[in-house]
């Protein structure tokens, strides 16, 4: 009996010791991530950090199936649109109501989305730029140089995001650093606008000029983009004029002096197809800032947005899409029929297969077992009904997309086109523009040259003749039309109504202008006012 | 005058005797005295009344059981009766010492109550705790032991959603929605051991089911106490001759409930009337294919054997089972092969003190899990398309998937082992004081192995033509190691104290590794040399897509310590306690440690003088209890900031590597979901336990609701952060009943029936620093990117529907919506956010079920009801395919029946939820006991059986019943479901 009770003691005595070393410790032990308390260790760890808010750019920025800056720019504007066709496209009404501008400050998707995905990614750009300052570069083997060089650049793309976050939303908080301050307030758009010229202001001397190294990554180049931009639309956006600024910026970039993607210098692409191209990131001499793109390891999904569910066929490749966004009704004949950009970049008709050419590429849905005709109506053809509005398409209806073409499945670089963001192209029309606006909105001799430069490239010699643009001809009314048909498809269409003053007062097909100044905005998302006090609704939401 | 003569005359001989022979010997009467004992526990029975029949001679027991009594020459039974006990006749022959034992007619209240870490006796037991044991066991055969207990267990949900599908397993839930996102299901533990995988449990292997249901009992289990505590007891062995068990049926599925889809000759006669284009009745449209059927395994027949040997000593016993089942489904290529054993050996040595108990078990199984679905891509594929090509290939187009073809063209199989151990060895340290360590392993791994042929029609379109090859495996395993101390005293003989104490330490982990290759040459060596494909080359060939690789591995640990009191006065009065202190490492730096306190009181109302006149109860128990549980269903690493992979990038050197960013926003806060609740119950007992019950009531409330809220972005990363934030309340009753409406000696009819009902609301979903105003559950998927058709709102219920009013068609059959005012309609475009509202509600408000065992001489039947009421379904099924739009693909041929006038695309309203309520016929068994009387054969059973045999519903679109009914998605339909089948089984059991 006593040895039991002697036993006991000393197995309870046991137990306790043991508890108290080893049987109370819940620490958790994360095998297969990273955490922050351990990352910043190397060259290639920081480096996997600042590269970071670049895939998350490609999010928001190009076409890539989300809905983003991209999608939201281009389906409210007068070019694009994506219809319900027969059972697709319905999608909770979020495209019928960004082409009506009938968006709502709770819209779960075409508000709140852009906002997530740039916000993110604003984080992304804050979380390395405080942690990469914080560390010992000696440890981590690189320069003071490469560090500086890295934070700027950080800093430069975190602009770009504020400037693509104030085009949309105009008066937003302003947060540099990941979790402060709680409860940000809104700021206007002046002092966004003030903080991002400062920003790359203060940052441009400290990156590298552009180079076939930083292909996809933010240089100088890049900067004077931004600047361009910022000052092209400063007086939409703060109510002061900036053309010589504008035009400064672009000089910098059309001079050459800020780098270019190839060794051969910064210059117009004479081939309208080359900047387009799945070789765009190794020959396009006019890309200033870009998505780098190699496909399998990182792809453009513009096939999401634009491909049908058949298209692989149509261009010998693997992927298709959702048969989603198309030309809207009118679009294609603003293009003359001269114009190669009509044929090169836009696919109608009936549709074959690229590998067997005579072999007709069938329909899905209403065409099944029948061949694929895109034609330029959005209209239920199999019905013979001849309305025409957001609710009435079919499989076929609109001028498809073929601006980047990803090439055939066995190219070396199938679809590994770099999605471009700026290129030279648009910084002559940028800088056209000033020049006219400054001009009284009367186009100058060397706007008109700047203009005639590029609009050359798309048509034959024998056809260029009557398509040059003169002082008289080329009318503001005239560059708009002209942007539109350059800069299709690539995200600008709506700052460009905009700053034209055509965005809400204009009709196009099924649109009809709301004449609400205040749609120029999209609305604060309610979600973000309902958690933070600070934050001001849009006038008009 | 007769009487009165006979009388005479006896007394007559009475002399004659009385003259003739000794006195000592014969009197006129003699004396029988006896004993009367408790027929199972065999304690000595008081005041029980000992009558001589036909006469009103009669006496009472004494305090030790014993009584005499003067029985007349005459007399040839004693008639012995008390309250609780079933009344007895005894013989009285020649012997003057009768032994009397008397069975309780509250049998069950001696009945042992698996209450975690012990047991209790029913008649102490203060909370709500249900007990299932294997006769009461659904029959037809199980494929999950839960469907065991379906219907069986009040506020106990358990739903197949996968229906009859071999592979699939069940989903459970107890006492309504508990948690947003942490795990619904209720705790398993199997002999002991915490999370007990459910495919170590044979059906014949089951001894009972024991589900604490209530926060008083669960919190013993505290951290995974909210969604209740399922414990079960496998059979052991039993001292006396060695016995052997064997177990069979055999089982065939057919097809019921087919969705009605137009058939070839369906879609020919809207050819022929100009509904469908001609091109669709000819050329490659020239045939008539079922699609459906040819997925269909019409010669399934499962089978199931179960071979048990036990027996054993005073002092040891062992049980041990083999088993082999071959469950076939009613899909083509769907099955589940699986045998292993169960070892179970109890032994006392060193004069009782030190007891063991050790069970090893182990499930080997290959499950075939290609086949089982594709339902929905077979049922809209165009019916007049062949299945093969003229050539005798197989004929792919590129709208929908020719399953057929993949279950012949691909393969995906699963081996898996699952293995337990576990002992628990207890030593008497001195009378009373028992120490006690348990200690567990689980293991359970599994290879997943798959190949599509390099023609199958997957590799033909996505993968170059060059097949795909997967491997992959994962291991889990289970540690638990959980000493125990117990202190069990009687004090003044009326006082009777039970203390447990003890410390629980549980540490789970889980690796994985796969990996997938393309591009091979031929199929000679499927997955299993899967270096030799071509998409491990730097750049693989066109077409062919690069080989992928990954592997994985997480581990969390729980710690606890927790004690319990229980007390008993004079069996009136009971008291338990329960406190547990328990941290998990899934929770914030902040917050891992948690309490979970509990206590319950139970009255036994008829051990109380002033009930003593009541008759018609022999037991009426009142109880009560409040207790606090928690939830760490949780994922691993919640509370990290871990970096997520963001794509790959160029980097200046050329190559492309992944890059890393925070993936989540930290959270050192982050603790348990705890749910407090309140139980009252009443046990009740009446007329000599001909009919008995239970009623409980409960309410329950989940605090710091784990969800992923918004948060500020900016200045944070992520636009949500995963914290606790809101509350769930739920309420409800419970009522169980049995009764014994005929009770004879060749004909017995028992009953068994249970009820509940509950509501679930969302309290809040807010607090000072998250808000959110609603929270969206149950997309609807399909055509028409409908979205979610589940709106919670704060003060509102679980499972509303919220949607549109559907106000009618126009003339062109276009959609028609209600306005907010109710009076004005418009259509889609002219509906906004605000005309939309509560619709219905998808979780069902009233559950039942009602089983009757009929026994008629050998003959034994049951027939077994369940029935869910109150509820919505949505028909998505209805919604995407009972509508024109979708021709000349097929279509319901509600699409030209109850919505012909439909002429417009997908939306979601009412139009589409329907009642969902139904009763079913779930069962119907008739077995057969033989009267064994040899030597050889203890005992025989035949049995035939039928399953879902019946159902009774106004529901338009597929079996009711397999609509998931738990969780905060509940009530939406499956566009493409397992089908819903009708089981035959019949079975043998022998004992010898």
């Amino acid at each position: 009996m006593k040895k039991n009770i002697k036993l006991f003691r000393c197995a309870v005595f046991a137990l306790f010791v043991m508890c108290i070393n080893s049987c109370t410790k819940l620490d958790e032990t994360v095998y297969s991530s990273f955490i922050t308390d351990n990352f910043y260790n190397n060259k290639t760890e920081v480096l996997s950090a600042v590269l970071r808010p670049y895939t998350h750019t490609n999010a928001w920025i190009s076409s890539s199936g989300q809905v983003g800056y991209w999608r939201v720019n281009e389906l409210a504007g007068d070019q694009l649109a994506w219809p319900v066709k027969g059972v697709d496209g319905q999608d909770n009404g979020n495209w019928i109501r960004l082409h009506y501008h009938s968006w709502i400050p709770d819209d779960p998707n075409i508000v709140w989305d852009p906002w997530r995905l740039m916000y993110t990614g604003i984080g992304y750009c804050n979380d390395p730029i405080a942690n990469i300052g914080k560390q010992d570069i000696a440890k981590m083997g690189i320069s003071q140089a490469e560090k500086d060089g890295f934070i700027a650049e950080l800093k430069l793309l975190r602009a770009f995001y504020y400037l693509k976050l104030m085009d949309l939303y105009g008066n937003i908080p302003i947060v540099t650093q990941v979790g402060e301050p709680l409860s940000p307030p809104t700021a206007t758009r002046a002092e966004v606008f003030k903080f991002i010229e400062k920003e790359i202001k203060d940052n441009i001397d400290k990156v590298p000029v552009l180079s076939p190294g930083l292909r996809g990554r933010f240089s100088k180049a890049g900067a004077y983009a931004m600047l361009a931009e910022l000052y092209l639309n400063a007086e939409k956006w703060t109510g002061t004029q900036r053309w010589d600024d504008c035009v400064a910026a672009c000089d910098a970039l059309i001079t050459g002096s800020a780098g270019s993607q190839v060794a051969s210098g910064m210059a117009l692409d004479p081939n309208i197809n080359t900047t387009f191209s799945n070789t765009n990131g190794q020959t396009s001499k006019e890309i200033i800032f870009s998505i780098a793109y190699q496909n399998p390891d990182f792809r453009g999904n513009f096939n999401s947005d634009f491909f049908h569910f058949n298209q692989k066929f149509i261009y010998d490749g693997t992927f298709n899409g959702n048969n989603g966004i198309v030309l809207i009704p009118g679009v294609y004949d603003k293009y003359k029929s001269t114009d190669l950009r009509k044929s090169n970049w836009l696919l109608i008709g009936a549709q074959f297969y690229l590998a067997s050419p005579t072999q007709p590429v069938l329909g899905f849905r209403e065409y099944t077992g029948q061949q694929l005709v895109f034609v330029d109506n959005i209209r239920k053809n199999k019905t013979g009904s001849l309305v025409s509005d957001m609710t009435q398409g079919e499989e076929n209806s609109g001028v498809r997309f073929n601006k980047y073409k990803p090439g055939k499945q066995s190219d070396a670089r199938y679809f590994s086109n770099d999605w471009s963001v700026y290129r030279l192209t648009s910084i002559y029309f940028a800088k056209a523009e000033a020049l006219m606006r400054k001009n009284n909105g009367v186009a100058t001799p060397a706007a008109v040259d700047l203009i005639n430069t590029c609009k050359q490239r798309a048509f034959a010699p024998a056809d260029w003749i009557t398509e040059a643009y003169t002082p008289a001809t080329l009318t503001l009314n005239e560059l708009l039309d002209e942007r539109g048909r350059e800069f299709i498809f690539e995200g600008v269409r709506r700052t460009d109504l905009i700053r034209f003053d055509k965005f809400v007062n204009t009709a196009w097909w099924d649109h009809t202008p709301s004449n609400d100044k205040t749609k120029e905005l999209f609305p604060i998302p309610l979600r973000q006012i309902a958690v933070n006090t600070k934050l001001t609704q849009n006038p008009g939401y | 005058m007769k009487k009165k003569q006979a009388s005479l005359m006896r007394r007559g001989m009475q002399l004659l005797l009385l003259l003739l022979l000794s006195c000592q010997l014969f009197s006129q009467t003699r004396s029988v005295t006896g004993k009367v004992t408790d027929a199972k526990e065999g304690q000595p029975l008081e005041s029980v009344s000992v009558r001589i029949k036909g006469a009103s001679t009669a006496t009472q027991t004494k305090a030790d059981g014993s009584f005499s009594i003067q029985v007349p020459p005459t007399a040839r039974y004693l008639e012995i009766s008390s309250v609780g006990y079933e009344p007895q006749e005894v013989q009285i022959g020649s012997s003057k010492n009768l032994t009397i034992s008397l069975i309780s007619t509250l049998a069950e209240l001696q009945d042992v109550v698996v209450v975690g870490y012990g047991t209790q006796k029913r008649k102490d037991v203060t909370s709500a705790v249900t007990t299932v044991k294997s006769e009461a066991f659904n029959q037809g055969g199980a494929r999950n032991a839960l469907d065991l207990i379906q219907g069986k267990v009040a506020g106990l949900a358990i739903t197949r959603t996968g229906s009859s599908n071999p592979n699939s397993g069940v989903s459970v839930q107890l006492r309504g929605v508990t948690s947003i996102t942490g795990s619904l299901s209720p705790l398993i533990v199997i002999d002991g051991i915490p999370g007990g995988n459910l495919d170590l449990l044979q059906q014949d292997d089951v001894e009972s089911f024991d589900v604490l249901k209530d926060g008083s009992a669960a919190a013993i289990y505290g951290t995974r106490g909210n969604g209740g505590v399922i414990l079960v007891t496998t059979k052991k062995g039993k001292a006396g001759a060695a016995q052997y068990d064997y177990s069979n049926y055999e089982r065939r599925e057919y097809m019921t409930r087919r969705p009605d889809f137009m058939t070839a000759a369906d879609y020919r006669a809207k050819i022929a009337d100009g509904t469908i284009a001609a091109q669709y009745g000819t050329g490659i449209y020239g045939y008539n294919t079922d699609f459906f059927d040819a997925l269909i395994n019409h010669d399934n027949l499962s089978q199931y054997h179960n071979f048990a040997a036990s027996g054993g000593t005073a002092n040891s016993n062992y049980r041990t089972s083999v088993y082999y089942n071959d469950f076939q489904g009613v899909a083509l290529q769907n099955n589940r092969k699986q045998y292993g054993i169960r070892l179970n050996i109890n032994q006392k040595g060193m004069n009782g003190k030190l007891t063991t108990q050790i069970d090893l078990t182990t499930n080997f199984n290959k499950a075939n899990t290609l086949g089982g679905g594709g339902w929905e891509n077979q049922l809209n594929r165009i019916p007049t398309l062949p299945i093969y090509n003229p050539d005798g290939t197989y004929y792919y187009y590129a709208n929908t998937t020719n399953e057929f073809a993949r279950l012949n063209m691909q393969s995906a199989k699963r081996g898996q082992q699952t293995s337990a151990g576990d002992v628990r060895v207890s030593y008497e340290i001195i009378k009373g004081l028992k120490a006690s360590v348990f200690g567990s392993i689980q293991r359970d791994s599994y290879i997943d192995n798959s190949y599509a042929k390099l023609l199958s029609e997957v590799s033909i379109n996505s993968y170059g033509g060059g097949g795909r090859a997967d491997k992959s495996t994962t291991l889990n395993i289970n540690y638990a190691l959980e000493p125990t101390i117990e202190y069990r005293t009687i004090i003044k003989n009326n006082h009777t104290i039970t203390l447990l104490g003890g410390y629980s330490y549980q540490y789970n982990v889980s690796e994985n590794f796969s990996v997938t290759n393309y591009g091979f040459v031929n199929d000679l060596t499927n997955e299993n040399n899967i270096s030799i494909g071509s998409g491990l080359a730097a750049i693989p060939p066109p077409g062919i897509p690069r080989a992928s690789i990954g592997s994985g591995k997480s581990d969390d640990k729980l710690i606890a310590f927790f004690g319990r009191v229980n007390y008993n006065f004079s069996d009136k009065y009971n008291l338990q306690l329960i406190l547990r202190h328990e941290g998990s490492s899934r929770f914030g730096i902040n917050n891992k440690w948690a309490d979970f306190p509990a206590a319950s009181v139970a009255w036994n109302l008829m051990k109380e003088k002033f009930m003593s006149k009541v008759t018609l109860f022999e037991n009426l128990k009142l109880r009560a209890g409040v207790g606090v549980t928690g939830n760490s269903g949780i994922p691993n690493y919640q509370s990290l900031v871990t970096l997520g992979t963001g794509g790959a990038y160029l980097n200046p050197d050329g190559t492309w590597r992944q890059t890393y960013g925070p993936g989540n926003n930290p959270n050192p806060d982050l603790k348990w979901e705890k749910k407090t609740e309140v139980n009252i119950g009443i046990d009740f007992s009446m007329l000599h336990g001909r009919f008995g019950g239970s009623i409980d009531l409960y309410q329950r409330k989940t605090n710091d609701l784990l969800f992923n809220y918004s948060t500020q972005l900016p200045p944070f990363i992520q636009s949500t952060i995963y914290t606790n934030v809101g509350a769930i309340q739920n309420k409800g009753i419970e009522l169980t009943l049995h009764g014994t409406l005929v009770k004879h000696r060749d004909f017995n009819w028992n009953m068994f029936a249970t009820a509940s009902t509950g509501s679930n609301k969302m309290v809040s979903f807010s607090n000072a620093v998250y808000s959110a105003s609603f929270v969206e559950f149950g997309g609807i998927g399909g055509f028409g990117a409908l979205g979610n058709a589940i709106r919670t709102v704060e003060g509102g219920n679980l499972g509303d529907f919220y949607g549109k009013r559907f106000a009618g068609f126009d003339a062109a059959g276009k959609w028609l919506f209600y306005k907010a005012d109710g009076k004005t309609t418009a259509n889609f475009s002219g509906i906004t956010g605000s005309d939309l509202t509560v619709i219905g509600n998808g979780i069902p408000k009233y559950y039942v079920s009602w089983t009757n065992d009929i026994t008629y001489k050998n003959f034994d039947f049951r027939l077994f009801f369940r029935g869910r009421f109150g509820y919505k379904i949505l028909n998505t099924m209805d919604i995407s395919y009972g509508n024109k739009i979708y021709l000349p693909n097929n279509v319901l041929k509600s699409a030209f029946g109850k919505n012909a006038q439909l002429n417009d695309t997908y939306q979601y309203s009412d139009y589409y939820l329907e009642s969902g309520g139904f009763l079913k016929l779930d069962n119907a068994t008739i077995g057969y006991r033989f009267k064994m009387n040899n030597s050889y054969i203890r005992s025989l059973r035949v049995y035939a059986s039928g399953t879902n045999l019946l159902t009774i519903t106004r529901y338009t679109g597929n079996d009711p019943d397999f609509v998931n009914d738990n969780g905060l998605g509940a009530g939406i339909d499956s566009r493409g479901p397992y089908p819903s089948t009708r089981q035959i089984t019949i079975g043998v059991n022998v004992g010898f």
